[in-house]
């Protein structure tokens, strides 16, 4: 497994997904998945900050580890407010531009870009894992 | 993340290069929307040209459809053009083309929005 722990701020972004893009990278993910995984990763990221630590600061530690069914998982903990990311409601995308909502794509994203992602709360951290399947 | 423009004829060709992500977003916005102020009806038209955008996560996102609505509202015509296979994976996801015009091209969306420009582009 590595890991990396960050101030959970948005200036952590470049190393965070650096991370998680040299993680996915060393495991075989070709370039355009790796891109991919790093977006999921940053709009996780930026919701943890946003949310999970709109009162106080913190950090949040990324794990990536490579499981026994060739999948790579990514957890992003922190122990901030118990938040839920995937409860964020996604826009209505089928309105016209007049009527489209700017924002909130964020989740939607994450949950289109990986193959399955889940939230838990344990011990006082939020820990939002990312799945992504393995070139076999 | 960088923005250049051309004007050919009465477009405005709006290229933009690199990584649009939470941090670059913010400069995005300032480059890109004041380009459209004259955006409207016939006399200026604009095309985005995204063949140099490698990555653009939501906030690159908010940042055109932000464009999108001001063009929209000074009834002018903004189009999109050459997205890598990423980037039009990003538009898939957030069904992009239900808001905006998108071609395969620079060439392609002038020759839709103004043959005039379209017959003087060299494609350079």
């Amino acid at each position: 497994m590595a890991a990396i722990t960050l101030p959970a701020r948005l200036d952590s972004l470049a190393p965070c997904t650096a991370f998680v893009a040299a993680c996915a990278t060393a495991e075989g993910v070709p370039p355009q998945r790796v891109s991919a995984i790093e977006l999921a990763v940053e709009e996780a990221l930026v919701n943890i900050c946003r949310y999970a630590y709109r009162r106080e600061t913190g950090e949040v530690e990324v794990h990536c580890t490579r499981n026994e069914t060739q999948h790579l998982l990514i957890d992003l903990i922190d122990t901030g407010e118990p938040f839920n990311i995937l409860t964020l409601p996604i826009p209505d995308l089928t309105t016209s531009l007049d009527d489209r909502q700017v924002g909130g794509l964020g989740v939607l994203l994450i949950q289109a870009l990986v193959d399955h992602v889940t939230y838990r709360h344990a011990d006082g951290r939020n820990i939002l894992q990312l799945a992504v399947r393995l070139p076999s | 993340m960088g923005v250049t423009t051309q004007t050919i004829e009465n477009v405005l060709i709006i290229q933009v290069t690199g990584r649009i992500d939470h941090i670059t977003a913010n400069v995005f916005e300032q480059e890109l929307l004041p380009h459209l102020k004259d955006c409207t009806g016939e006399e200026k038209k604009a095309v985005l040209d995204l063949s140099r955008v490698t990555y653009m996560s939501s906030a690159g996102l908010r940042v055109l459809l932000l464009a999108a609505k001001q063009c929209r509202k000074q009834q002018g015509e903004l189009v999109v053009a050459a997205l890598q296979p990423f980037l039009q994976e990003v538009f898939r996801i957030s069904r992009f083309h239900v808001v905006f015009t998108i071609f395969d091209t620079v060439k392609a969306a002038l020759d839709a929005i103004s043959p005039a420009a379209a017959a003087v582009y060299d494609g350079s």
